[in-house]
């Protein structure tokens, strides 16, 4: 029985990595643009998607990591300039309306284009088999994945921590009139950020593809719980979204063993303890 | 477009027809008989409203006349909705004088359209999965096609112990809900008397999509068989997710109550070869009748005729019949269903007279290898097949 | 914004309602539709005096709709309660979850405030979900009756005929909108509307903002949880949809197109989105993209939705010298 706990640990973490890699682009968009994406779960939907697309027509898994993201990241880039710019200056209430319209718009576009049923993506071919530890099987497609999220993880960190562009972005969320007066064109920066977080979120809607598939109502099950790991952590908060990420994933993957009907229960009551006690979160700033 | 669609485009484009609602609506009063498909055409089940749609459309074109007119048909969209679907067929039913029902994937809607229909003695067969329709909330007017969870259950769990009569640890994964409880109960009782030890089972929530929690549950218990309980959406992500795991490879695995072809397309045969798949149809299936249907599938819309399509062209063509024979809507019609014998797509079924169940066929299947597939929807082959149902005292069905 | 009771387009609000309410049945295709109108109408007005007087952006509307329903049905089932005291319990239901979840979301503000009533919801319907012995679960809970008007045990009218419940359900509405009218133009609404526009000032100025905004949670709690109790009434039936997070997205767009900050503005969004999905839903099934780009058009550009337009139309085509009417339309101050 002890074995199950450790399992469901291991399993946890892995999980957690995944919740890390659909929640940092929400986290990102929110802390350095101010800006609530409720259209972050359709945008992983459209990845997903575009992923099938481009497995069904090339075979290449790898291409797609590649070429659906960028599609994505190109959408919302255009997005960006012709609507969501005009509302990084709105009260949080309104953008949560305005992405919640473009949520609807997105997912419905897909029934149009995809179809009303759900697609599968295959696991890309030399990933398809189980890692073994001892009884413990894991999918090597799933080890894959948490290497990745965590090499996204280190990438990001350096760009926005260690590069000049982070630093202006930076600099930018918290004083927009500086950074322009230093001759930097601050609203082409917000875009690139808009879409680099929106980006991510089709990368983890790619990587998703091959466990999840996709179908029209995905995006609402990734969006509540992109929200539910990115407030825990800390809106805003990069590492927030990290340990964030990780604590979900591990009590949703303990929950299954202990007390499974909860787990949804659990995480939602996670999330209102953690506002009510902690209002910016585990990592977050005031 | 018909008549009602019409009027309240028609309303919606300009207020200024005002009273002329009332007008039209007797000046259309003809003899056709009308006959009202209840399908989620938008919201989350439109990938099943829309082929459940296209049956009942194919069986109504093919019928032709009825009583010297065409059938006249209107598409309800419950827009995935319960509540929508009672509000509509109330409004059909008060401004129509509708009588005819036939559809619902919702088990809620189901079971509450049947309640409404019972009201004013109407006709209504659905293909839900709730067995209460024809157990504890059975009515007059209720009549339904699927197989019941019993059916479902004994139809696959028990032919593949006997495929398989080393396979003696069995694991579950189960929905909490009426439905899932029903399944797995069902379950227990042959794992009692067939000597299987059932060594654990996992309960989930309706909402759940994660399942490598469960999943790691079951390897733990080092099971012979997985059986998954759950169905539509989730089934596909526990199957996919179970393949990712590599189970497939240490285990059998049975799905009791699988959505049939167009989930194994959603899925691919990688997903699916070698997994037993339950069904309440099949297009390979070898009948008369469904031999037609695929064919006259296939010459409409060009596709290969799935469950919900299926489903709903037998219902609808059966009431129709019903109808012909009662010599017009009536509850004349009702007693014609009772007991009625028709050759349908799985073969000779009968409508129960005590509980409105149709005693049908039910399939256990086997995933197929993309090498063996004769063309693209050849993804399984059917391994057994039988109708099994509980007996009519023991459905707890009164009918008022 | 204006809340002087003697402003000429409020003096017409109510009028504009009752010709509304009676011409309804007329136009539309049943009573049926109309009664959901309004029931719908009731929540989304529920919502505006939280949203648009009071600048709270709630998603745990479903779930007073959904205690409103489950607990009147509950009481009619099982204890034989009969019309009025069953209405009393849904709207005592509605209050009391309000009065839960205001209490312990206005403790925060802005996003954090939304996050709150939006995990709120989702445990509500999983408790929802979870007593199926009690709510029926997923498959809903059916057979609620539909008792008639009586008074002392003295049966005066029955509701069974579509019509008659359809006025029913309007004279309640009438009443709730009048009720509503005058309570925004108390002092107490204006207090709402101040915490609105600047909540810092209104508690500087020694009001506790507090107390207020947890009233105005109960009294959109109370008035949702009728709207759910009559909604089971037309229904005879209580999906476990009642209770879902869909719910109150689906309210608050209503709210939202409709028009925030007016009363008539929420009958006009209820009205607008219910025919929409009854007209086009059979047309064009991905008829929901027509609500994102509504929500985004209202948004961004006609703050005062459907209804706000209506009357710029009006001031547009009545061309008077005049100043302007006063301004329903609400402020960039939702937060």
């Amino acid at each position: 029985m002890l074995n199950v706990y450790l399992f469901q640990v291991l399993n946890g973490l892995g999980l957690g990595m995944i919740y890390f890699l659909i929640s940092v682009g929400l986290t990102i968009i929110f802390g350095l643009l101010n800006f609530v994406n409720f259209a972050h779960g359709a945008f992983f939907l459209l990845g997903s998607y575009l992923c099938y697309t481009v497995v069904t027509l090339t075979g290449n898994f790898w291409l797609s990591l590649f070429v659906a993201p960028l599609g994505v990241a190109l959408l919302a880039w255009i997005t960006e300039q012709v609507l969501i710019k005009r509302a990084y200056h709105l009260p949080h209430t309104f953008q949560i309306l305005i992405t919640l319209g473009m949520a609807l718009i997105i997912r419905e576009a897909s029934i149009m284009i995809w179809g009303p049923i759900g697609k599968s993506v295959p696991t890309p071919a030399g990933l398809d088999g189980v890692f073994r530890l001892g009884s413990f099987a894991y999918p090597e497609y799933r080890l894959f994945m948490i290497v990745f999220a965590a090499v996204i993880g280190l990438l990001l960190w350096f760009l926005l921590e260690r590069t000049r562009f982070g630093a202006l972005v930076r600099a930018g969320s918290e004083d927009t009139e500086t950074v322009s007066l230093l001759g930097t064109n601050i609203f082409k920066l917000f875009s690139l950020t808009f879409a680099l977080g929106v980006g991510l979120a089709g990368v983890a809607g790619v990587l998703s593809a091959p466990i999840r598939g996709a179908h029209p109502f995905l995006g609402e099950e990734v969006l509540g719980i992109a929200f539910v790991v990115v407030v825990i952590g800390g809106m805003g908060s990069f590492t927030g979204a990290l340990v964030g990420g990780l604590l979900v994933g591990l009590v949703q993957s303990l929950m299954t063993t202990i007390w499974p009907q909860g787990a949804s229960l659990m995480i939602y009551g996670a999330m209102a303890a953690v506002i009510m006690l902690r209002p910016y979160g585990l990592f977050g700033r005031s | 477009m018909d008549r009602r669609t019409f009027l309240k485009a028609s309303l919606a484009a300009s207020s200024s027809l005002l009273a002329a609602p009332a007008l039209v609506r007797n000046a259309w009063a003809a003899d056709a008989v009308s006959l009202y498909g209840v399908k989620s055409m938008s919201g989350a089940f439109a990938s099943y409203g829309k082929f459940a749609n296209m049956g009942s459309e194919l069986a109504i074109k093919q019928y032709g006349n009825l009583l010297g007119a065409p059938v006249r048909y209107t598409t309800i969209d419950t827009e995935g909705n319960a509540g929508k679907a009672v509000r509509k067929v109330q409004e059909a039913i008060q401004q129509d004088n509708a009588r005819l029902f036939q559809g619902c994937t919702l088990s809620s809607s189901a079971l509450a359209v049947g309640k409404e229909v019972a009201k004013v003695n109407g006709v209504f067969m659905t293909p839900a999965g709730a067995d209460e329709l024809t157990g504890v909330e059975c009515n007059r007017s209720t009549f339904r096609w699927s197989a019941a969870t019993y059916g479902a259950i004994n139809q696959t769990v028990r032919p593949l112990i006997e495929l398989l009569p080393k396979a003696k640890r069995w694991y579950t994964i189960t929905p909490q809900y009426v439905f899932g409880d029903a399944l797995l109960s069902n379950a227990q009782a042959i794992f009692d008397e067939k000597g299987i030890e059932h060594v654990g089972n996992s309960y989930h929530s309706l909402q759940e999509q994660e399942f490598s929690g469960y999943l790691t549950n079951a390897m733990a218990a080092q099971p012979d068989v997985l059986l998954i309980l759950n169905f539509g959406g989730q089934s596909t992500s526990t199957l996919r997710q179970a393949v990712n795991f590599g189970l497939h490879k240490q285990m059998t695995i049975l799905v009791a109550w699988s959505a049939g072809l167009d989930q194994f397309q959603t899925l691919g045969s990688d997903v699916i070869e070698g997994v037993y798949l339950g069904a309440q149809y099949w297009h390979q299936v070898d009948t008369p009748m469904n031999k037609e249907l695929v064919k006259a599938v296939k010459d409409a819309y060009g596709i290969t005729p799935n469950y919900p399509l299926a489903a709903d062209y037998i219902m609808t063509k059966v009431m129709l019949d019903a109808v012909k024979t009662s010599g017009g809507v009536s509850e004349k019609t009702i007693s014609a269903l009772e007991g009625l014998t028709y050759e349908g797509p799985t073969g000779t079924e009968t409508i129960r007279k005590g509980d409105h169940q149709v005693l049908k066929s039910y399939y256990l299947l086997k995933g197929k290898a993309a090498s063996a597939m004769k063309d693209a929807d050849d993804l399984a082959e059917i391994i057994s097949s039988g109708r099994s149902f509980p007996s009519e005292d023991a459905v707890g069905c009164k009918m008022g | 914004m204006s809340t002087t009771p003697t402003s000429s387009i409020w003096r017409g609000t109510t009028l504009l309602a009752v010709a509304a309410v009676v011409l309804m049945p007329v136009i539309l295709p049943s009573p049926t539709l109309a009664t959901e109108i309004l029931i719908f109408a009731l929540a989304a007005l529920a919502s505006n005096l939280l949203l648009g007087y009071t600048g709270l952006l709630s998603f745990g509307q479903g779930v007073f709709f959904g205690a409103g329903s489950y607990c009147s049905a509950l009481v009619m089932i099982h204890w034989h309660f009969g019309l009025f005291p069953a209405l009393l319990v849904g709207i005592l239901a509605g209050a009391l979850t309000a009065f839960v979840i205001g209490a312990l979301a206005i403790r925060r503000t802005g996003i954090y405030f939304v996050m709150l009533t939006l995990s709120f919801s989702q445990m509500a319907y999983f408790v929802a979900y979870t007593m199926s012995s009690v709510t029926g679960g997923d498959n809903g809970l059916l057979n609620v009756p539909r008792p008639p008007v009586s008074v002392l045990g003295f049966e005066l009218l029955s509701l069974a005929s579509p019509l008659v419940f359809y006025g029913f359900v309007a004279l309640l509405f009438l009443a709730v909108f009048v009720a509503a009218r005058r309570v925004i133009h108390s002092p107490f609404g204006s207090t709402l509307v101040a915490i609105r526009e600047n909540e810092n000032r209104a508690s500087a100025v020694g009001y506790d903002t507090r107390q207020f905004k947890v009233l105005a949670f109960v009294l959109s709690g109370a008035i949702t949880g009728l709207a759910g109790a009559l909604y089971a009434l037309l229904l005879n039936f209580v999906p476990l949809s009642n209770i879902e997070l869909a719910t109150s997205e689906h309210i608050l767009i209503m709210t939202i197109i409709g028009g925030t900050g007016s009363l008539l503005g929420s009958l006009l969004g209820a009205g607008s989105i219910v025919l929409l999905g009854d007209v086009l839903s059979a047309l064009w099934p991905r008829w929901p993209m027509l609500l994102g780009l509504a929500l985004i058009a209202v948004v961004m550009f006609l703050r005062g939705g459907l209804w706000g337009g209506l009357l710029d139309l009006k001031n547009r085509l009545i061309r008077s010298p005049e100043p302007p009417q006063p301004d329903t339309r609400q402020k960039d101050a939702a937060q």
